[in-house]
């Protein structure tokens, strides 16, 4: 199927209606003109004719008689072979010569009406006769020394300029169509041959995504506007590369920049704690200060975690894993942490379901439902962790019967240190980085999360990973 | 014991090796890779600490050329890159262990003590922290001659808490050692489970033997800090 919106269609398109229209009008001006042409050629035949009758015949009518002037008529123009009709009459109505009819019989010559004696020297006349044939006649009037007027007239079929003109119509009705049909194709033709690299260029650039920057797009030797269009894409893709080597190489740095002074700081309080001659109250603020760097420690981990995964920085080791066992065996601890909250803690796992993944990821991903879904449920409540394989997809839901989410916070749960209920969460430990975490590994999985959650009810985690296909 | 130190950041250096030379081992510091090189072909250390990172020879170089000279010491890699190909490469090229900045300093005392007893299996059968007693072979607790039921996870801490008493255990290094991965998800679940074992080992004595240490972790130890 065609694109009609595509730019190759729509250049086409208006090339072709610019021909159709630019022909069309040198058609019409063709017709006016050939019409013109022989209408006034006809005239000029006619009016010869009589003339030549007027000038060289009647002046001898006195002397030769009508008989003469008929036969000689016939003789320089044959009128009834030639198609013409002439008629030589008096002023007074008397008619000295009348052609008869023309071989073809397009026309009576009798039933041809007579003028009224025209002002002027001559005057030309279309008559339409009774069976609808139109006559084009020049008639002039001639006046003989002896003082006697005569009118010769001289005429003939319009048909002939008609046929003519209708067989150009058709001629034209014909080719035109099939001209613009033909400059269409090529046209398109043309615009394909020409826009064939842009079509090159798109292939290839829908290919580059951040982890192959290095890539380029093909360039075209052509010193064209196509050219120039992928050298500047290039470019682009250039800039782009280097700045996402920045971002990787600032991870990179970042962790090194931001853990070396925390091993500092971690060391130097353990070793101060570790002193026993410290005054009670000293060693508890120096626990307290080390309990925070433990979770600065812990927030640089994540953030680290979270930017490495949306960077790419470190292509994920993906392996293909049985989704069911890696998350039986991750909720297996957290067991314990649901019974010390009075929570039932359910597994329902289809066996069979695979995926491609980074298992410690994947385990990061299930922990941080879990741990959430336990957190935020009140003693006697329920979580039910779920695994089945889709169509497509494999599917993990992690659901519980805790405080749920308000509509405000729920477009907001995956953002970094979002916190939907400040207090709580601070007193709880997290950061605000554990869902963040959980999208961001469903990212680089690409899979996808999504939360449905009544406030008061509980909330439901959906997550789909691509499932692949089992060969044992 | 010897130990040689290659780290090229002078505070970590200083404080590791002072928490060493409190635990008794004679420290080397080198601050840069070719002088680790050099001080590791003079001497016969017991084990090497490296860190990756350094000026001029680079971490993974220093580590092959001390296992070309000297096969058979015992390497820790202690680095703030946390990569899995990071380690795989270093582990590849002859590392025995790896500890990620930061750390605890009583992970990588246990991890030493761990890597310096490989191969000299001299451990008896059972080990005693006051009156509590663990039978390695029958995989029996008794307090005061009174028989403790445990779990198998809850035994497999409670003697991985006894064979380093004394020693402060993080809760990262328990994670590992009882659960086989290292994850900092699983922190609460560490205090949980340790309540329980408390329950049971310490609850019926006026007497405690586990020890909360703030900030680092827990202990088993016979008398009150």
């Amino acid at each position: 199927m065609i694109n009609t919106r595509s730019l190759r269609f729509r250049l086409a398109t208006w090339y072709a209606v610019l021909l159709a229209a630019t022909l069309l009008l040198l058609v019409t001006s063709i017709y006016l003109g050939l019409k013109r042409y022989l209408d006034w050629n006809l005239q000029r035949t006619l009016a010869a004719q009589c003339r030549a009758i007027g000038t060289e015949l009647i002046p001898e009518l006195p002397t030769k008689g009508s008989q003469w002037l008929a036969s000689e008529t016939v003789e320089s123009y044959d009128p009834e072979v030639n198609g013409y009709f002439i008629r030589i009459s008096g002023v007074n109505g008397q008619i000295l010569y009348v052609s008869g009819s023309p071989k073809d019989y397009s026309f009576d010559p009798s039933f041809v009406p007579r003028p009224p004696i025209p002002a002027g020297n001559d005057s030309l006349r279309n008559v339409k006769m009774p069976d609808g044939h139109r006559l084009i006649i020049e008639e002039m009037v001639f006046t003989n020394p002896d003082g006697n007027r005569f009118l010769v007239e001289s005429g003939v079929s319009y048909q002939r300029v008609d046929e003519v003109l209708h067989g150009l119509l058709v001629t034209f009705a014909t080719l035109l169509p099939i001209i613009i049909l033909l400059a269409l194709a090529a046209g398109f033709w043309l615009m394909r041959q020409s826009l064939r690299p842009v079509d090159e260029i798109t292939r290839r650039a829908r290919g580059i995504t951040s982890t192959n920057l290095s890539d380029r797009l093909p360039l075209f030797d052509t010193g064209d506007e196509i050219e120039r269009l992928s050298t500047s894409l290039n470019e682009m893709i250039a800039r782009l590369d280097t700045s996402f080597s920045h971002i990787a190489r600032f991870t990179a740095d970042a962790s090194h920049e931001l853990r070396t002074p925390l091993t500092i700081l971690q060391l130097e309080l353990e070793g101060i704690v570790q002193h026993h001659l410290l005054p009670p109250g000293l060693v508890e603020h120096i626990e307290s200060a080390l309990e925070e760097t433990h979770r600065l420690s812990r927030i640089v981990e994540n953030l680290l975690i979270i930017s490495r995964l949306d960077f790419n920085a470190v292509s994920i080791d993906k392996s293909p894993l049985d989704l069911g066992d890696l998350v039986a065996s991750t909720a297996e601890p957290m067991q314990l942490l649901a019974e010390e909250k009075s929570l039932l803690l359910r597994c329902e796992i289809a066996s069979n379901v695979y995926v491609e993944g980074d298992p410690s990821h994947l385990k990061q991903l299930i922990l941080n439902l879990i741990d959430n879904a336990i957190k935020y449920t009140p003693s006697g409540g329920q979580v039910t962790i779920e695994v089945a394989g889709g169509d497509r997809y494999a599917i993990l839901e992690v659901a519980d019967t805790g405080v749920g989410i308000s509509s405000e916070a729920l477009p907001h749960v995956f953002e970094r240190f979002y916190r939907a209920d400040k207090a709580r969460s601070r007193n709880s430990g997290g950061a605000g980085l554990g869902l963040a975490i959980v999208r961001a590994i469903c990212g680089a999985h690409n899979g996808e999360i999504r939360v449905l959650s009544s406030e008061g009810l509980g909330s439901r985690f959906h997550v789909e990973l691509p499932l692949i296909a089992q060969n044992k | 014991m010897r130990i040689l130190l290659i780290e090229d950041e002078p505070k970590v250096s200083r404080a590791v090796a002072r928490g060493l030379m409190a635990e008794h081992f004679a420290v080397d510091v080198a601050d840069e890779g070719q002088d680790g090189v050099e001080l590791a072909e003079i001497y016969n250390y017991d084990l090497v600490i490296l860190d990756l990172m350094l000026p001029n020879l680079d971490g993974t170089a220093v580590l092959r050329q001390i296992r070309r000279k000297n096969s058979g010491v015992p390497i820790l890699i202690l680095t703030a890159r946390d990569t899995v190909t990071d380690k795989v490469r270093n582990f590849e090229a002859g590392a025995d262990d790896y500890l990620t900045k930061p750390f605890a300093f009583a992970e990588l005392s246990v991890r030493i003590k761990a890597l310096m007893r490989r191969g000299t299996a001299n451990q008896s059968s059972i080990v005693r922290v006051d009156d509590l007693e663990l039978d390695r072979l029958t995989q029996r607790v008794r307090r005061t001659g009174k028989r403790i039921d445990l779990t198998l996870k809850e035994y497999s801490l409670l003697e991985y808490f006894m064979s380093n008493a004394g020693r402060v255990l993080s809760r990262a290094m328990i994670i590992e050692h009882v659960w086989d991965q290292r994850f900092d998800g699983l922190n609460n679940v560490v205090d949980v489970f340790v309540k329980r074992l408390r329950n049971k080992v310490d609850d019926e004595h006026d007497h405690k033997l586990i020890h909360t240490v703030r900030g680092v972790g827990y202990t088993i130890r016979d008398e009150a800090p």
